[in-house]
């Protein structure tokens, strides 16, 4: 348990360096400066020196973006809000069309004040209709996503007719532009960035609970209702500055996927709102590189690939989360409870000849367990692997080691408590109680076990009239790795 | 601002388009109202089992999939998938939106079901990140994909080819995309009407639907993959993000309206008739996007139902709680503690 | 600490009825909570009992009548109220761990962006050691048991140090130790002079647990000392199908809208 936080810490270093091997390979090849090496070597010391003024502010763009991004995307996460981001950037599309209407240019003022109106208005509109009508959640963000969006692609239809619409590149709101960013972006991103971590900061506590527990959070007076129409506000804005570089369509997945990455990799709100603007800047920076090096790929797409990649990695490979790491844990349960289920037949076998001599052929371990000679031949190199047992020099019998010995006395142990437990204090017949108590033996701990022997009052024998072994409770190595770790917690009292 | 908004003018807006260019518009009205028929019946079953935004997810995530269709097509016969034009485009379409829709569906569930991540989450991930994937197998084998993102996004039906028409013992019928939109719909309506109930009890509570036999997981998997046939057959008319107003806007009208499902889905059809009609002339009017236009009208349609809604709860709440106690036979006694 | 006893009561209902969905949960609610009790709300599934608290909190509006607390409304009493919710009401898997949860006690005495203190981080210590959790101060909270779960709903309570508590069904679903330590924590708080309302469903326990009782059937049936609700007339009100007839009213009041 000890090791874990540290582990934890290690790997978003881990994870960027295994993206960006892969990544920039493919994207290198793509780009036909692989055959090149030099070539792709000076790019990269030419990105990474940051001469180009337009890389400078794609960088510094996305950049920004990704921890601002990474903020806001954490409460939605959290909050189960993830799709108001996509609602929301779709919404912004009749405000951008109409703030450029009303400027006649593309002045990026005028154009954020109306994406940002517009961008709230859909999100008071799926409040609306979510206290209105008996609309479900989903169906309100559709509802406001579509229905917005298709007011905007009238709007933008219209002003391409316009004598000045032709040159309004607005259709590069749809997939950004990161290579155009200009230095008044750039400020309109530095201000939202500034404005997002001092919300996140200064209000962390009320965000915090009203998130976690909107009902305490209305009972001890937070003006909750306040607080996420703030959040929202803020989030048109991050949205809104984030069209330039990555379009409406991909700003969502910024919110989203780092947020969601650094919700698998921390069990804190503090951790995972600095965890996902460090992925999200991380994840810029790549999409920008990769963008350069693979001449004219699109930025957003890359950004957003590169953040979908780490966030699969952190699905897989997430200490505490991920599927194969839990793949991993349950499969080494699975092989300890079969190391142990041998170890208890080899104590059973002794047993019935009253412990005289050590060692137990194969043969009579494959007949106890009703089994080929092969897999108990498997079984018994599983418990030498782990030091439970040895095998004699004629290699057909085993004898426990004095770790082994402890072990599989303390299941047999384990399993006769139990059932006499049962058939106690549960009152369950003596007959019902074995299947329960084969699995039982595996998970009980120390504690546990002496507060079934004080319950039982030291009794010795099980309810078939078997003896309960007394391990040697003084010396207690530990059998092996991870045995005396149980996978349950024990019972609550 | 004046140019901005033509006048309107009668002889231009509603005399023409059904004069001179009836057979065109007609085509344009009869396939906007296929599309959102269509559309708006599946989609009342995602509204149904709240997840309406599963249309908007498959309506991006099938990018990749055309795209991957596309490559796989010129990279086995090089030169002759062409578009979406001819018949062998259509296929190849097909199949990349149907492979497009299983990985999309499976993902999402994966994601949400292995990992704490909810379904929200997993949806807007999966689906950016399969779109991103996308737009970026476009731009790099720009070469042998016939297919451009603002596209598949924007799609516009006054440029769908009209006039490949679709034959039958020789004579025209109608259109090839039409003709492919109407056979959709007949199939969307037969799937609806024999699967019926299944549908009904698996949305309504998959619990009671397993316990007689209905493989919810399975009804499920089905409704996306008919989705992904749906969306393909539509985006070229209406592009991704319009189709995903053409799933919700019409259910969700229709539910306002009315709560037997049957009526809904009459009322579904009465709304496409209405927005596709309405949406034309409003287009030839302000000289706009006509499938934008359909789903404003449309829109248009859903905010008066909305506030006749309203205001049929507000006037009926009005009514039944007036503001002193409720009659006296119901009141309790007010009992005051004792202090033990 | 506790300042001298309030002349007001700290919980008058006045007249309350409550609608959700234009369909009356509860109907003309009077009662005078009088201070230092701990009352048990009892009723069957669908009583109102969850709703009565929401509406003393402020989290649902009311359709007529009024709440005070400590003699003033909801939006000045804030400080002196603590409250606990369902155990269901939140997200379990939300990132934050049993320490972050009790310190939410101290948020509402904090103020607006202050950061707890260290005396905020004793409080909340203190809290988590009066129910048995300290050693658990560090887990997630998914970690949890279902009565530990409770125990930290409880802290936080406690953190609140409030003078009059609603908590909405904290025995639920936990097991009978933690009912044991959560019914001993009450009795403290009572004596201390802390006013307790508790939403309960199990009658039995009920009258061991509670120093006086509110029986709610859509309506107040009766309030007053434990042994004095303990009568078959009034539990029969209580739980008695005779009154089902209020539901089918209500139900008619949602459909045509009238009275």
């Amino acid at each position: 348990m000890s090791t874990r936080p540290s582990y934890a810490r290690l790997l978003p270093c881990l994870l960027v360096l295994s993206l960006l091997l892969p990544i920039t390979a493919l994207a290198a090849s793509a780009g036909g400066s692989w055959e090149d090496p030099a070539g792709f070597l000076g790019r990269t010391l030419r990105f990474l020196s940051l001469r180009d003024p337009a890389v400078r502010f794609a960088v510094a763009g996305a950049a920004l973006l990704g921890i601002s991004c990474g903020l806001l995307g954490t409460f939605l996460v959290v909050r189960k809000l993830a799709l108001v981001g996509d609602a929301v950037s779709h919404a912004v599309l009749p405000g951008v069309a109409a703030g450029f209407l009303w400027s006649q240019t593309k002045s990026p003022v005028a154009i954020f004040v109306g994406a940002v109106l517009a961008g709230l208005l859909g999100t008071l509109t799926v409040g609306w209709i979510r206290r209105t009508t008996r609309l479900k959640e989903d169906a309100a963000l559709g509802l406001v996503l579509a229905g917005f969006y298709a007011v905007g692609i009238c709007l933008v239809t219209m002003i391409q007719r316009l004598p000045t619409g032709n040159k309004s590149g607005i259709d590069k709101f749809l997939f950004g532009q990161a290579a155009a960013i200009g230095s008044g972006d750039l400020a309109l991103m530095g201000v939202v960035t500034v404005l997002s971590i001092l919300a996140t900061t200064l209000a962390y506590k009320e965000l915090l609970i009203s998130s976690f527990d909107a009902a305490f959070a209305r009972a001890i007076g937070l003006p909750v209702r306040l607080l996420h129409e703030a959040l929202m506000l803020l989030l048109a804005f991050t949205i809104v500055s984030a069209l330039q570089a990555v379009g409406v369509v991909l700003v969502s997945a910024m919110l989203i996927t780092p947020a969601a990455t650094a919700y698998l990799l921390t069990n804190r709100l503090h951790r995972m709102l600095i965890l996902a603007a460090g992925l999200g800047l991380i994840t810029g920076i790549t999409g920008c590189f990769l963008s350069f090096l693979g001449n004219n790929l699109p930025t957003g797409p890359l950004i957003v690939v590169s953040a979908t990649f780490l966030f699969g990695l952190a699905f897989l490979f997430s200490p505490q989360q991920g599927v194969v790491v839990r793949w991993a844990r349950r499969r080494a349960r699975r092989h300890r409870v079969a190391r142990e289920n041998t170890l208890k037949t080899l104590y059973h076998v002794l047993e019935s000849r009253s412990f005289h001599g050590d060692d137990v052929s194969l043969g009579e371990l494959a007949q106890r367990r009703r089994e080929t000679l092969e897999d108990a031949a498997r079984e018994a190199q599983a418990l030498v692997r782990h030091r439970l047992a040895r095998l004699h020099p004629d290699g057909q019998s085993l004898i426990l080691t004095e770790a082994g010995r402890q072990r599989a006395s303390e299941l047999v142990r384990n399993h006769r408590l139990w059932e006499l437990y049962l058939t106690h204090a549960a009152d369950i017949s003596a007959d019902h109680v074995h299947e329960d108590a084969e699995k039982i033996e595996h998970v009980l701990g120390e504690e546990v076990v002496r507060k079934l022997e004080l319950r039982l009052n030291y009794a010795d024998t099980d309810p078939h009239g078997r003896r309960i072994p007394v391990p040697r409770a003084a010396s207690r190595p530990n059998p092996e790795p991870g045995a005396s770790r149980d996978p349950l917690p024990p019972a609550a009292p | 601002m004046s140019s901005l908004v033509p006048d309107f003018d009668v002889q231009r807006v509603l005399v023409t388009p059904w004069t001179s260019d009836a057979t065109m518009n007609g085509w344009i009205v009869l396939m906007g109202f296929l599309v959102a028929t269509t559309c708006g019946w599946v989609g009342q079953y995602l509204l149904l089992r709240r997840m309406a935004l599963m249309g908007d997810a498959l309506s991006h995530s099938i990018l990749p999939g055309l795209a991957g269709a596309f490559l796989i097509a010129s990279f086995l016969n090089p030169g002759t998938a062409d578009g979406a034009g001819n018949a062998r485009g259509a296929t190849v379409m097909y199949l990349g939106a149907l492979a497009a829709a299983l990985v999309t569906t499976l993902l999402i569930h994966w994601l949400h079901t292995a990992s704490r991540v909810k379904q929200d989450a997993a949806i807007g991930i999966v689906f950016s990140g399969l779109f991103a994937l996308g737009v970026i197998l476009i731009t790099v084998f720009a070469d042998q994909v016939d297919l451009d993102a603002d596209c598949v996004l924007y799609g516009e039906i006054g440029t769908v080819g009209f006039t490949d028409y679709f034959q039958l013992s020789g004579r025209d019928v109608a259109p090839l995309p039409v003709a492919r939109m109407a056979i959709v719909a007949l199939l969307t309506f037969a799937w609806i009407q024999l699967f019926y109930k299944e549908l009904l009890v698996s949305s309504f509570d998959p619990g009671l639907a397993s316990s007689l036999g209905i493989r919810a997981n399975w009804v499920h998997g089905v409704l996306m993959l008919w989705l992904s046939v749906v969306i393909v057959s539509a985006f070229e008319s209406v592009g991704a993000i319009l189709v995903v107003a053409m799933l919700i806007v019409p259910g969700a009208t229709a539910s306002l309206l009315s709560t037997s499902l049957p009526r809904i889905f009459s009322l579904i059809v009465l709304h496409a008739a209405i927005s596709s009609l309405f949406g034309l002339h409003l287009a030839l009017w302000l000289d706009c996007s006509i499938a934008g236009a359909m789903v404003v009208t449309g829109c248009g349609l859903f905010v008066l139902a909305w506030l006749s809604h309203v205001i049929r709860v507000r006037r009926a709440r009005h009514a039944s709680l007036p503001q002193d106690a409720p009659p006296g036979t119901l009141a309790s006694p007010s009992v005051t503690p004792n202090p033990p | 600490m506790t300042p001298a006893p309030p002349p007001a009561p700290p919980l008058e209902i006045h007249d309350l009825t409550v609608a959700y969905d234009r369909r009356p949960v509860l109907w003309g609610i009077d009662v005078v909570v009088p201070a230092g009790k701990l009352v048990g709300i009892i009723g069957p599934n669908g009583a109102g009992k969850s709703t009565l608290i929401k509406v003393c909190m402020g989290l649902v509006p009311p359709a007529s009548g009024w709440v005070k607390l400590f003699g003033d409304p909801l939006e000045r009493a804030h400080r002196r109220v603590g409250y606990v919710p369902q155990r269901e009401s939140v997200d379990w898997d939300f990132p934050v761990n049993v320490m972050d949860v009790v310190l939410m006690g101290r948020y509402g005495k904090l103020g607006w962006f202050r950061r707890p203190r260290r005396e905020d981080r004793e409080a909340a210590r203190a809290s988590l050691d009066k129910v048995g959790m300290l050693p658990y101060a560090n887990r997630q909270i998914a970690n949890l048991s279902g009565g530990q779960q409770q125990r930290v709903f409880l802290a936080r309570a406690l953190a609140q140090d409030s003078d009059l508590y609603f908590m909405d069904e904290p025995f639920a679903g936990v097991d009978a130790a933690t009912e044991a330590a959560i019914i001993t924590l009450l009795h403290e708080l009572r004596d201390r002079g802390k006013t307790i309302l508790v939403v309960h469903h199990d009658l039995p326990t009920a009258r061991n647990y509670f120093d006086l009782l509110m029986l709610i059937n859509m309506r107040l049936v009766g309030f007053g000392p434990t042994d004095q609700m303990f009568t078959t007339e009034l539990l029969q009100k209580t739980y008695g199908g005779r009154l089902t007839i209020l539901s089918e009213v209500a139900e008619a009041v949602r459909e045509k809208g009238y009275p």
